[in-house]
């Protein structure tokens, strides 16, 4: 893979022009969606190497294109805006420990900090969690910010081969083979949240089974449609 | 303490214009995240003086340049709107027991409500409440108004050395060194209200141990990304 780094393409290039737009796009997403507030990060991988664009030191409702950084997976600068985001290690270990992974989410998700204090787990009631296992996502129980590379390689053994992981009195960290792939169970993770919590009101809820959701997984996906109908909904708020 | 006065510059001069700008715009942040209704108000201290600027019995969200007060730590009137706030000593009884004070909000936040009145503790469940001590804020007890000098320093006494206190049946008061970081703690005192208020649904949450805060507290802070944020989203309702 090292020789890939060679390959990296500027970060002023055309080249990364749509990446960048669409990680804006991302970010503002969270923010409209309610999910992260001033704090919480989206990355993408540069495709075929060992890098990676994230925001620099701002809210996700605030990135825009000029507050973008790329980063080596050992957290080196590569260009962009020189404020390295404090929670680096989260992006560059776990895309490190998943080569597929193109795209990780970190939020401060209510529903996700809510979960990761409370015996039970976020398991699932709803069809939305294919992307999960029936036991709920894994945990992360260590205090303090994925600010090291040894606290990120924790993070991402315990994220291990999930699709998303719980921080504990943090929030979440949500990976996806695509950047609208991250977004869209970052916002499900947030609704599955909300809706477990809604339905312990009323006595435990008929949680799915792994085979059923094996089922739901067999069915056809529709990946384009919630990320149109995403971007339909900032547009009232960001013109960019 | 009468020599302070001497120094005090106008609520008008170009000298507080960042300062009174600043308080206005938290005023607007607290009203737009929901935090406070038709009531609450922020103060902050005039830099080097025992003096100190508030809002002029408005809700927080109706504030204008002309509707701010400035008042010495005894309460009397200073300049700008001479209506003074029903609860002036709120301001400042705690900014004369806390030096290291810049800034002091009071509001009837329904997160704050709710705790001050339960068995319960507000106890941190999420870092967000890293500025609180492990055991949560200290709960006022008193009834009525703080609208005397004596209600005030048993509100400061309550208070202590914290950054928080609830005001039973009433709402909390929140410090802290800049008008940033007294919006920063009001917003997240309300949101780790709320999420523990979500939290007993499912029995007792497992909160933060105090050396957990510690190694929350360790790294790197970012005092100013809140502030961009909010700002931001004033912004986009103006």
């Amino acid at each position: 893979m090292a020789s890939a780094n060679s390959e990296i393409p500027a970060f002023d290039s055309g080249e990364l022009k749509e990446l960048k737009q669409k990680l804006v796009a991302g970010c503002h997403i969270l923010d409209r969606e309610g999910i992260t507030d001033s704090f919480g990060h989206v990355s993408i991988r540069v495709p075929g190497t060992e890098a990676f664009l994230t925001i620099a030191g701002v809210s996700p409702g605030c990135a825009t294109l000029d507050r973008l950084i790329m980063l080596d997976l050992e957290g080196h600068y590569l260009g962009g805006d020189k404020s390295s985001p404090y929670e680096w290690p989260i992006h560059a270990l776990i895309m490190r420990a998943r080569p597929e992974v193109m795209s990780v989410a970190h939020t401060h998700s209510r529903w996700s900090a809510l979960f990761s204090v409370i015996r039970g787990g976020l398991r699932p009631i709803h069809m939305y969690a294919k992307f999960l296992p029936a036991g709920g996502p894994p945990i992360y129980p260590a205090a303090g910010l994925i600010g090291t590379f040894e606290r990120g390689e924790a993070l991402a053994a315990t994220l291990k081969d999930a699709n998303a992981v719980l921080l504990r009195a943090h929030g979440d960290a949500v990976v996806g083979t695509s950047l609208e792939q991250t977004i869209q169970r970052t916002i499900q993770l947030a609704f599955l949240g909300q809706l477990a919590h809604m339905a312990v009101a009323h006595g435990e809820p008929l949680y799915m089974s792994q085979d059923e959701l094996a089922i739901f997984s067999s069915d056809p996906a529709f990946p384009a449609r919630p990320w149109e109908y995403y971007l339909s909904r900032i547009r009232e708020r960001h013109s960019a | 303490m009468a020599s302070g006065k001497k120094d005090v510059p106008k609520i008008d001069s170009s000298e507080l214009k960042e300062l009174t700008d600043k308080l206005m715009t938290a005023c607007h942040i607290l009203d737009h995240e929901g935090v406070t209704d038709g009531y609450g108000h922020i103060s902050v201290r005039v830099p080097g003086a025992d003096a100190f600027v508030t809002i002029a019995n408005v809700s927080p969200g109706c504030v204008t340049r002309d509707r701010l007060i400035m008042q010495d730590l005894d309460g009397n009137y200073l300049d700008g709107a001479n209506t003074p706030p029903n609860e002036w000593p709120i301001h400042s009884c705690i900014l004369r027991a806390r030096p290291e004070i810049v800034s002091v909000a009071h509001t009837h936040s329904k997160w704050s409500t709710i705790f001050s009145v339960l068995p319960i503790k507000l106890k941190p469940m999420h870092h967000y409440g890293k500025f609180l001590s492990a055991d949560g804020p200290p709960v006022y007890q008193g009834v009525g108004l703080v609208r005397t000098v004596e209600r005030g320093n048993d509100l400061a006494a309550a208070l202590g050395n914290q950054p928080a206190v609830l005001m039973r049946a009433h709402g909390d008061a929140v410090v802290g060194e800049s008008v940033e970081q007294v919006i920063e703690r009001t917003t997240r005192l309300a949101m780790l209200g709320e999420w523990n208020h979500l939290a007993m649904l499912h029995g007792e949450p497992k909160y933060l141990t105090a050396e957990e805060l510690e190694a929350y507290n360790a790294d790197q802070r970012f005092p100013m990304r809140g502030w961009e944020y909010y700002v931001s989203r004033l912004e986009e309702k103006r």
